[in-house]
Parts: structure tokens; C-alpha cells; sequence
């Protein structure tokens, strides 16, 4: 019998090995970075969700998991996407 | 009377996983890999090019087994929450063992990998892409370390029945920070050996 948490685990172990695939296959592009982000934010909800159950959590809770799950990829994709503003913009706090 | 009750019902829904202590160290873990991630993304955008081809000399395989050790380790501890929860503490107590047994992987996994790297020429000046490497790995294997440490706690509490189906508050707040860190490696991976 197959519960929820076997269910949540296959899911994570089947997207870590198409994370090993792409590592080994993809090319450099927008295409790969969303691919990314998107994995990302899938295995970040059910592990929040499923195995850390803060869906039924306080707001404080919730809002701080939740958040820094979708906050790292969406960052990740302006700096893949605008690397070039963020170096301009960092470029006097590191020089 | 009636209004100060819903004001309090609407601050405070819901429960709090494991107890209020582990979150005020969750959160500052989160705060602190932020930061971390933030190091990361500065790094990548002055240095695209090495972050375009780093990931090539690292070894997928050695990021691939510590991802899939980190959430085989997390299910172990679900499994044991929920033993606890029938206060079958015998079955909780294998899947606590079971779990730290396959996070005691992690650094046996890392070792490794950070030897093979070495003998190829990757070490922490290797370049910038590997320093933010070696910094953000090594910083959260430390934190691996401390989940390790309050998992070895708790297997010694339910052994020694300190835990109970009504109260094993101290069980799900290892918990959740042993699945915080792995939430924070399922991040490490992609950017370190998947992203170009």
C-alpha cells in the first residue's frame, strides 16, 4: 500500500533524477532556468506541504516557508535573466 | 469580549510543528541562506561564464546520491512522526535510526566528492564558482551536522520513552528542521550542477 508519503518521495526522488538527467543533457538557456525554477518550487511544496504539514500551520509559518520557497527560484531567474543589471547595479559595493 | 476572541483566533490559526524554539532557528536559518543565495546570484551575474561551465567538473553523481540521501532521510522522519503518533515508539525509534543512518551518508558522500574534486585541480581557488561552491556546501553541511546532533537527541529520548502520542513535540521539531535543510539542499542542487 502505497501512502501519501511514499507517494510525496517518489515524486522527489523522480525529479531528482531528471535533475541528474538535464545536469548531464541541457544546454545553457532560458529554457533550462526555468525548467529549473520550476523543480524547484514542485520539490520545496511537497516537502513543505507533505512532509512538513505547514499547510496547517500558523500564517507566520506558512508565509516564511512558502516565501523563501518561491522567493530563491524567482531570484535566480531575474539574475539569469538580467545578470547584467545586477552586476551594474553591485559593481560599486564590490569595487 | 466577542471581538478581542476573533481578533486572537484570526493572529493565531493553525498549529506550530514541532515547538516555537525550532522556528525562531528556521527562520534564521532561512534568513541566512538568503543571504547566502544572494552571494550566489552576485557572484553569477559578474561571472557568468564561470558559472556557466562550473557545473562541468563537478560530479553530478556525487550531487545526485546526497539529494536522494537527504530525502529518503526526510521520509524516514515523517514515518516516525507518524509512528508516534500511534505511540508505537519501537517503530518510531528504527525510523529515526533509520534516517540519521542515511544522513551520516551525506558527509561520507561529500568526502568523497570533495577528494575527487581535489585531485582534479577544484579546489576552494579554483575559481569563483567553486569558492561560492565550497562556501554555500560546506556552510550547509554544518547545518547537517545540527540536524544530525538533535536527531541522535531525540532517538535517545525514544528510547528512552520520554515521548509519547500526546506529546512529542521535541520529535516533530527535529523533524522540521531536518526537512528545513533538506528544502535548502533541493536549492544547492540545481545550482551548483544542474544550471548553465
Amino acid at each position: 500500500m502505497i501512502g501519501r508519503a511514499e507517494k510525496i518521495w517518489l515524486l522527489l526522488a523522480g525529479l531528482t533524477l531528471l535533475g541528474a538527467w538535464l545536469a548531464e543533457t541541457a544546454e545553457h538557456g532560458w529554457l533550462l532556468a526555468v525548467t529549473v525554477a520550476g523543480v524547484i518550487v514542485l520539490k520545496g511544496r511537497l516537502v513543505a506541504v507533505g512532509y512538513m504539514e505547514i499547510g496547517a500551520a500558523r500564517a507566520l509559518i506558512r508565509r516564511a516557508v512558502w516565501g523563501f520557497v518561491l522567493a530563491v527560484p524567482f531570484l535566480a531567474l531575474l539574475d539569469y535573466r538580467f545578470g547584467d543589471v545586477v552586476a551594474q547595479y553591485t559593481r560599486a559595493a564590490l569595487h | 469580549m466577542s471581538g478581542s476572541a476573533t481578533i486572537s483566533s484570526r493572529s493565531l490559526p493553525g498549529r506550530v510543528p514541532g515547538n516555537p524554539g525550532i522556528w525562531v532557528g528556521i527562520f534564521c536559518v532561512l534568513v541566512e541562506f538568503l543571504l547566502l543565495f544572494n552571494v550566489y546570484f552576485i557572484a553569477r551575474a559578474h561571472n557568468p561564464e564561470a558559472f556557466r561551465h562550473g557545473p562541468e567538473k563537478l560530479a553530478t553523481v556525487a550531487g545526485t546520491a546526497i539529494t536522494l540521501l537527504l530525502v529518503t532521510s526526510g521520509y524516514g522522519m515523517v514515518k516516525a512522526v507518524e509512528a508516534m503518533r500511534r505511540d508505537d515508539k519501537r517503530v518510531t525509534l528504527r525510523w529515526i535510526l533509520f534516517s540519521m543512518a542515511l544522513g551520516f551518508g551525506y558527509p561520507v558522500v561529500k568526502f568523497f566528492e570533495i577528494r575527487w574534486n581535489v585531485s582534479r585541480g577544484v579546489d576552494g581557488a579554483a575559481g569563483i564558482f567553486y569558492t561560492v561552491y565550497y562556501y554555500l556546501t560546506l556552510n550547509h553541511l554544518v547545518h547537517v551536522f545540527w540536524g544530525l546532533l538533535g536527531l541522535g537527541w531525540t532517538a535517545v529520548r525514544t528510547g528512552l520513552g520520554a515521548y509519547s502520542a500526546a506529546d512529542h513535540h521535541g520529535l516533530e521539531a527535529a523533524a522540521v528542521y531536518w526537512h528545513t535543510t533538506d528544502i535548502i539542499w533541493l536549492m544547492i542542487f540545481p545550482f551548483f550542477y544542474v544550471l548553465r
